[in-house]
C-alpha cells in the first residue's frame, strides 16, 4: 500500500486521464486540469456530465455544477487559498464545512465568501484576498519577521502615542485591515426578508434534525427544518464507510430518513439556510443568499452538530492540514482527493474512518497516528489497515508539519507515560497531508443564546447539556451523541418533546427522559504539542498558544477579558474552531479546571452574513394623499414630509407664494391629522389638554390651541372647530397626527376618558387649504351657502356643498391671506380639487406646495412646531404665550408653566431680518456675540428664514436670550462659515402685522 | 423578539406596540405639589432592577394602552392587564 499502487489508483487516473486529453485540445496551455477527481462514486453532488468554467486570479480552471469553489480548486491540485489576517501565512482548506476563516475568497464584487460554500457558477471570476502582490508571492507576509514587535494585543500598545500621530497610525492601519474589497459603485442586490411562523423549528439536518422533525410532526405539528448545507443529511452524508467489506447499517440510515421526510407533509425543509441567532420568546433569524427570515416557532430543537477541533502544534497552519471531516467531505460529496500521501493524527475512531476511506480509495495512508495505546482503540479497521501494512503509531502524536507553502512532512514524536513528549523520539514522515481528528466541539451557540447550560466532562472531554429553558430541546452531537443510532432515537423524543411543548399531545414523562447514553470518548484533551514555531489557536486573527499565554501573563485571564484583548474567536469563525482550544488553554495557564473556566457568551450572527440581507429592500413606505396622481402629472416636485409625500412646488415656489398674496392658490393639507370628538366630555377634556380657553367656544367656531407636556413643552398646534353640541373636529400639525392620537388615547384611557369618543379621521377626509383674495369669488361659484364675510367670519367653520360634494369649510389658514379649508370626503378629494382648480384657473388661481406655504407663513411669523420649537421649548418663550392661560384649573404643563412664568422665560422665540437683505443665513446657524476674553459665544440659533419674495428682502425666526429678544430693532450677529453677518430683532409679523386681509 | 399579550388582541410581536414608560400617576392635585414632588413626577423613575409595572401601548394594532409587568433583569413578562381607573 506504501507506494500507493492499488486497483483503485489506476481507475482515478485512467478517469482523470481523459478529463485531461479532452481538455487538452481545446485550451492546452490555460486551462488547469484536475488531476485530484476520483471516479465517480454514489452519493456525490456533482453532475459530471457538464463541464463549467471560472478563474480563480486570473487563471482558468474546470467545475462540475455542485463543486464548490473550494472543491474544484482542490480538485485542480491549488492548496493555497487565502493569506492570514495579520502575517500573511499562506492557508488552505481546513474544515471545508464554513467554519474556518481559511477559504475566504472575492467572487466578483462579493468579498469575505468562504469558498468551500459557495458553488461555481460558468464565468465566476474568484480573487484572492488580502494578498500583495499576488496570492503565492505575498510579500506582507514579511511582518511575521517582525512578529516579535506584534506581540498580543500590540495595537492597543503601540498606536497609542504620540496622540498626535494617529491620523498617521489610523491611514495606515486602515490598509493593513479588513480582508476583501468592497466596490463601493456596485448597485444595491435585490434583498427581502420573508416571515415564517410554525410550532416546531429544528436547526440541523443531520441524522438527529431529520428524526427530530419526524419525531415533532407525527406529533401533528408543523414543523421547520434548516440546514447550512446544500442538501439534508448532516455528517451521514460522508460518513458512510467506503470500505466494502465493512457492510454497515449507517449506510441504510440516510436513505430511509430521507424517505420518511418525504412522506411527512408537515415538515418543510430550507437548505443551504443558516440560521443566525435566536432571540427572546423563540423568535429565530436565518439567512438564504439574499433572503432573510424571520421565523416564529413555540419550540426549537438544536441539532445542530459539532466542529471538529483542530490541533495545535508547529506550523498547524500551514495548507495540507486538514481536518478529517473536511478531508471526508471532498471525498464523498466532491470525489475529489485532498492528497496523495497522508498521515492521520487522531485520538479517535473517526480519524480511523478516514483512514480506512483514504485507504479503500488507494490512497497512501503513510501514518496513522494515535495518542491512545493500541488497545485503547476500537475501531472496526484497526487490524484490517496494520493488517494490509499501514503503519500506525500509537502513544504518538504530531510535532510539526513540514514545508513552506504546502505540506511536504510530518515530524510525529512519541509520548511518555504522562503523556508528555518523549526526548528524542522525533521521527520525520514524507506526506502531502496531515489530517486531524482529535474530537469535537459541540455546536451550542443557539443553546447558549436560549439560555440553556452545558457542563465540561472531563471523561469525554466535551461539553454536555445540562439544562435547557422551556421549549428548547437539544438532540444529536450537540447534545453530545455521537453514535448514529442513539442519534436518532433520542432526537426522535426530542422532536415529540417540542411537538407537545408546542401544544400536540400530552406529555409523557416516562418516554421524555433522557436515557443514560454511554458514548465512547471520542475528543482529545490534548489541545496543544508544545514546539519551537508558530502554534495557531485562532486563524481569524493569526493568534498563537503563546499570545494566549503572554495575555494571561498580563493579567487577562478571564476567558471573556482573553478574548477580547487577544480578539480570539472574534473573527469571522467566531470561534467555531478555536473556542475549546482557547478554554483548553486559558484553564491550563491558570492552574483551573475547564468548567471552571467557562465560555464566552454567545451572540448572533452565528454564521456570517450579508449587510444586505439584513437591511431588506431598500423601500421606505411613504403615505400619498388621495389626489398624489394629480400632483404628478402636474409636474409637482414631491418631497417627503413626515411619514407623508407632498408637493414641495410645481415648479417655482417663490411665484407661487406671490400668486397666492395677488390673486390666489390651492395647497393639498390632506396630511393634516383630523380627529372627531363626541359625548358631553370633550370640552373638559379639550380644557386638559390645551393651554387655552375651550369651553366657551359656541358652536360653528374655531379656536387655535397648543398642545404642551406635563413638562410645559410645546407638543402640537392645530385648531379645534365645534361642530354641533357634543361634536369637536380637531386638526393636528401632518408630522404629529399619529403621536397625539396616541397622545389622546393616552389620556382617554388612563382615567380622562369620561363621555369622550375618538375617532381619526385624518385618512377619512382630505383636505385643502384655498388661499388669497380671490378664494371667496372661486368658492362662491361652487357652493349655495353664503360666503359673506358677515355670514362666514374668520375662525368659523361651515357645512356647505362644494361641487355637490358634502365638505366642511374652516375660514383659517397659515398664510395670512383671506382663506377657506375644505375638508372632503377622501373619495371625492380629486372631484373637488379639480373643480376648484376648473373655476380658479380663470381667476389666476395655481396650486402652491409646501415651499410656498413656508415662505408665506414665515412673512406672517407663524411658528412650525417641531422646527422652530424643539424638546425644550414652552410656549411662553416660544411667542405663543398669548395661547397660554394660566389663570384657568389644571391643564397639561400648567404646574411647569407656572413656574416657567414665575422665573420669566431665558431665551425667546423671535422674528429677524437681515441688515443686508439679500443674505439668507441658513437654518440651524449660530447667533453669537463676543465675550470679554473676545471670544465668540452662541447665543441662539436660526430656526426658520427664507428671501420673501413679498416684501423682497431675507426674514427669519430664531432663539435669542430673552433680554435681547425682547428689544424690538436689537442688533444682532449671526456666524456664516467664518462671516458674521448682522440682523436685527422684529416684532410681529413681517407682512400684514393687524391681519386685515384674513378678515376681508 | 419579545412577545407581548395585548388584552384585546392576544400575543403578538413587541414591534407592534409602543412603551410607555413606568407606571407613574399624575399628582392627584398638581398646582399643590411642591417643586421637589413635580420634579418626581416629571423625572424620577425608579428603574428597578425586578418587577415594574409600565404602559404598553398597542400602537399598530387596537390602540389600547394597557399595563405590564416585566422583570426588568430577564425582560420575562409576567402579565398584562387592561388599567382600571382606582377610585379617587
Amino acid at each position: 500500500m506504501r507506494d500507493g499502487v492499488s486497483p483503485h489508483f489506476a481507475i482515478i487516473y485512467q478517469v482523470s486521464g481523459a478529463v485531461i486529453g479532452e481538455l487538452m485540445q481545446t485550451e492546452q496551455d490555460t486551462l488547469k486540469t484536475t488531476p485530484n477527481r476520483l471516479h465517480p462514486k454514489q452519493g456525490e453532488v456533482i453532475d459530471r456530465s457538464t463541464t463549467i468554467r471560472f478563474t480563480f486570479d486570473g487563471v482558468k480552471y474546470i467545475a462540475h455544477p455542485g463543486d464548490t469553489v473550494a472543491s474544484a480548486l482542490t480538485a485542480a491540485g491549488v492548496k493555497v487559498l487565502s493569506r492570514s489576517f495579520k502575517y500573511h501565512r499562506p492557508r488552505g482548506l481546513l474544515c471545508c464545512a464554513g467554519h474556518c476563516p481559511n477559504c475566504l475568497v472575492q467572487i466578483g464584487d462579493e468579498p469575505n465568501v468562504r469558498a468551500c460554500m459557495r458553488s461555481v457558477e460558468a464565468g465566476m471570476d474568484v480573487r484572492a484576498q488580502n494578498v500583495w502582490p499576488s496570492l503565492n508571492r505575498d510579500l506582507l507576509s514579511l511582518t511575521q519577521l517582525g512578529s516579535r514587535l506584534m506581540p498580543v494585543g500590540f495595537y492597543y500598545k503601540t498606536f497609542i502615542r504620540p496622540k498626535k500621530l494617529w491620523p498617521l497610525y489610523e491611514h495606515t492601519l486602515r490598509h493593513a485591515a479588513g480582508l476583501g474589497e468592497v466596490d463601493i459603485d456596485t448597485p444595491s442586490g435585490k434583498f427581502d426578508k420573508q416571515y415564517l411562523h410554525t410550532d416546531v423549528v429544528v436547526v440541523g439536518s443531520g441524522p438527529a434534525g431529520i428524526s427530530a422533525a419526524l419525531g415533532a410532526a407525527e406529533g401533528g405539528a408543523q414543523v421547520l427544518l434548516f440546514d447550512e448545507n446544500s442538501a439534508l443529511g448532516g455528517h451521514l452524508r460522508f460518513t458512510v464507510p467506503l470500505h466494502s467489506s465493512l457492510p454497515s447499517q449507517v449506510s441504510k440510515d440516510l436513505p430511509e430518513l430521507l424517505e420518511a421526510l418525504s412522506q411527512q407533509p408537515n415538515v418543510t425543509a430550507f437548505t443551504d439556510t443558516s440560521v443566525l441567532g435566536w432571540y427572546q420568546d423563540n423568535w429565530l433569524c436565518a439567512a438564504k443568499g439574499a433572503r432573510l427570515f424571520k421565523i416564529r416557532t413555540k419550540s426549537v430543537v438544536v441539532a445542530t452538530g459539532a466542529y471538529e477541533t483542530p490541533l495545535i502544534f508547529d506550523n498547524n497552519d500551514l495548507p495540507g492540514v486538514m481536518l478529517g471531516s473536511a478531508a471526508q467531505r471532498l471525498l464523498h460529496l466532491f470525489g475529489v482527493l485532498p492528497g496523495r500521501q497522508v498521515v492521520i493524527v487522531t485520538a479517535n475512531e473517526d480519524g480511523w474512518d478516514v483512514a480506512a476511506d483514504l485507504q479503500a480509495l488507494g490512497v497512501n495512508v503513510a501514518a496513522i497516528v494515535d495518542e491512545r495505546e493500541h488497545n485503547a482503540c476500537s475501531s472496526p479497521y484497526r487490524d484490517g489497515l496494520a493488517n494490509i501494512g499501514v503503519p500506525v503509531f500509537y502513544r504518538h502524536t504530531i510535532r510539526e508539519a513540514i514545508g513552506s507553502s504546502a505540506v511536504s512532512g510530518a515530524k510525529i514524536v512519541r509520548l511518555d507515560g504522562r503523556g508528555e513528549i518523549a526526548p528524542a523520539t522525533t521521527q520525520v514522515l514524507q506526506c502531502d497531508l496531515i489530517v486531524t481528528s482529535m474530537g469535537w466541539t459541540p455546536a451550542t451557540e443557539l443553546l447558549y443564546m436560549a439560555g440553556g447550560k452545558s457542563e465540561y466532562s472531563a471523561d469525554r472531554a466535551e461539553t454536555v447539556p445540562v439544562s435547557t429553558p422551556p421549549g428548547i430541546y437539544v438532540a444529536g452531537r450537540a447534545a453530545g451523541i455521537h453514535a448514529v443510532d442513539s442519534q436518532i432515537t433520542e432526537a426522535w423524543q426530542a422532536g415529540s418533546n417540542a411537538a407537545t411543548f408546542a401544544g400536540f399531545g400530552e406529555f409523557d414523562e416516562l418516554a421524555a427522559q433522557a436515557s443514560d447514553i454511554s458514548e465512547p470518548r471520542r475528543t482529545s484533551e490534548r489541545v496543544c504539542v508544545p514546539g519551537k514555531k508558530k502554534r495557531f489557536v485562532c486563524y481569524c486573527e493569526d493568534v498563537t498558544d503563546e499570545d494566549v499565554e503572554t495575555a494571561i501573563a498580563e493579567g487577562y485571564d478571564s476567558i471573556e477579558l482573553l478574548k477580547r484583548y487577544s480578539t480570539i474567536s472574534m473573527g469571522p469563525c467566531q470561534g467555531a474552531m478555536c473556542s475549546m482550544n482557547t478554554i483548553h488553554l486559558c484553564a491550563r495557564a491558570n492552574g483551573r479546571t475547564v468548567q471552571e473556566t467557562g465560555t464566552t457568551t454567545a451572540r448572533p450572527p452565528i454564521a456570517p452574513v450579508t449587510l444586505g440581507a439584513l437591511a431588506g429592500q431598500n423601500v421606505e413606505p411613504v403615505q400619498t394623499t388621495p389626489i398624489h396622481q394629480w400632483h404628478l402629472d402636474h409636474g409637482a416636485n414631491m418631497m417627503v414630509a413626515g411619514l407623508w409625500l407632498r408637493p414641495n412646488h410645481y415648479g417655482d415656489p417663490a411665484a407661487e407664494a406671490v400668486c397666492v398674496r395677488k390673486q390666489g392658490g390651492l395647497i393639498d393639507v390632506s396630511p393634516l391629522g383630523k380627529l372627531q370628538l363626541t359625548g358631553p366630555g370633550v370640552p373638559k377634556l379639550l380644557e386638559r389638554i390645551y393651554t387655552n380657553q375651550w369651553h366657551n367656544l359656541r358652536v360653528g367656531r374655531v379656536r387655535y390651541g397648543v398642545m404642551c407636556n406635563d413638562e410645559g413643552v410645546v407638543l402640537n398646534d392645530g385648531v379645534c372647530a365645534h361642530l354641533k353640541d357634543e361634536t369637536w373636529y380637531m386638526t393636528t400639525t401632518s408630522t404629529g397626527a399619529t403621536a397625539v392620537f396616541e397622545w389622546l388615547q393616552w389620556w382617554l384611557q388612563s382615567g380622562w376618558g369620561e363621555g369622550v369618543h375618538l375617532t381619526d379621521l385624518t385618512d377619512t377626509y382630505a383636505a385643502f387649504n384655498l388661499a388669497g383674495p380671490q378664494s371667496r369669488t372661486v368658492l362662491e361659484k361652487l357652493t349655495a351657502r353664503n360666503l359673506a364675510n358677515k355670514a362666514f367670519p374668520y375662525m368659523r367653520i361651515r357645512s356647505a356643498k362644494i361641487a355637490d360634494v358634502p365638505c366642511q369649510l374652516l375660514r383659517i389658514g397659515f398664510t395670512g391671506e383671506l382663506a377657506y379649508e375644505v375638508h372632503c370626503p377622501s373619495g371625492y378629494a380629486l372631484h373637488v380639487w379639480e373643480a376648484l382648480m376648473d373655476v380658479g384657473r380663470e381667476l389666476g388661481i395655481a396650486p402652491f406646495g409646501l415651499e410656498a406655504q413656508r415662505i408665506l407663513r414665515l412673512e406672517k411669523g407663524h411658528i412650525i412646531v417641531g422646527q422652530d420649537t424643539d424638546a425644550m421649548s414652552d410656549p411662553l418663550s416660544a411667542n405663543m404665550a398669548w395661547a397660554v392661560k394660566l389663570n384657568k384649573p389644571d391643564f397639561l404643563g400648567k404646574p411647569s408653566l407656572m413656574r416657567i412664568s414665575a422665573e420669566g422665560p431665558k431665551q425667546l422665540l423671535v422674528g429677524f431680518k437681515m441688515v443686508d437683505p439679500d443674505v439668507v443665513p441658513a437654518e440651524g446657524l449660530q447667533v453669537v456675540a463676543p465675550e470679554v476674553d473676545g471670544r465668540l459665544k452662541i447665543i441662539g440659533w436660526v430656526t426658520s428664514s427664507r428671501f420673501s419674495p413679498t416684501l423682497e428682502e431675507a426674514i427669519g425666526l430664531c432663539w435669542l436670550p430673552a433680554d435681547l429678544a425682547s428689544q424690538n430693532g436689537a442688533s444682532f450677529t449671526i456666524r456664516m462659515g467664518g462671516d458674521l453677518k448682522a440682523a436685527h430683532v422684529h416684532h410681529g409679523a413681517f407682512y400684514d402685522p393687524s391681519g386685515e386681509r384674513l378678515r376681508m | 423578539m419579545l412577545l407581548l399579550t395585548c388584552p384585546n388582541c392576544g400575543d403578538r410581536n413587541v414591534s407592534e406596540f409602543r412603551f410607555g414608560g413606568e407606571y407613574g400617576p399624575r399628582p392627584k392635585d398638581p398646582s399643590a405639589t411642591s417643586d421637589a414632588e413635580w420634579a418626581n413626577y416629571l423625572y424620577m423613575r425608579h428603574n428597578v432592577m425586578g418587577a415594574q409595572t409600565e404602559w404598553w401601548h398597542h400602537s399598530d394594532g387596537c390602540g389600547l394602552w394597557f399595563l405590564a409587568e416585566r422583570y426588568t433583569r430577564t425582560n420575562e413578562v409576567i402579565k398584562t392587564f387592561p388599567y382600571v381607573k382606582r377610585d379617587a
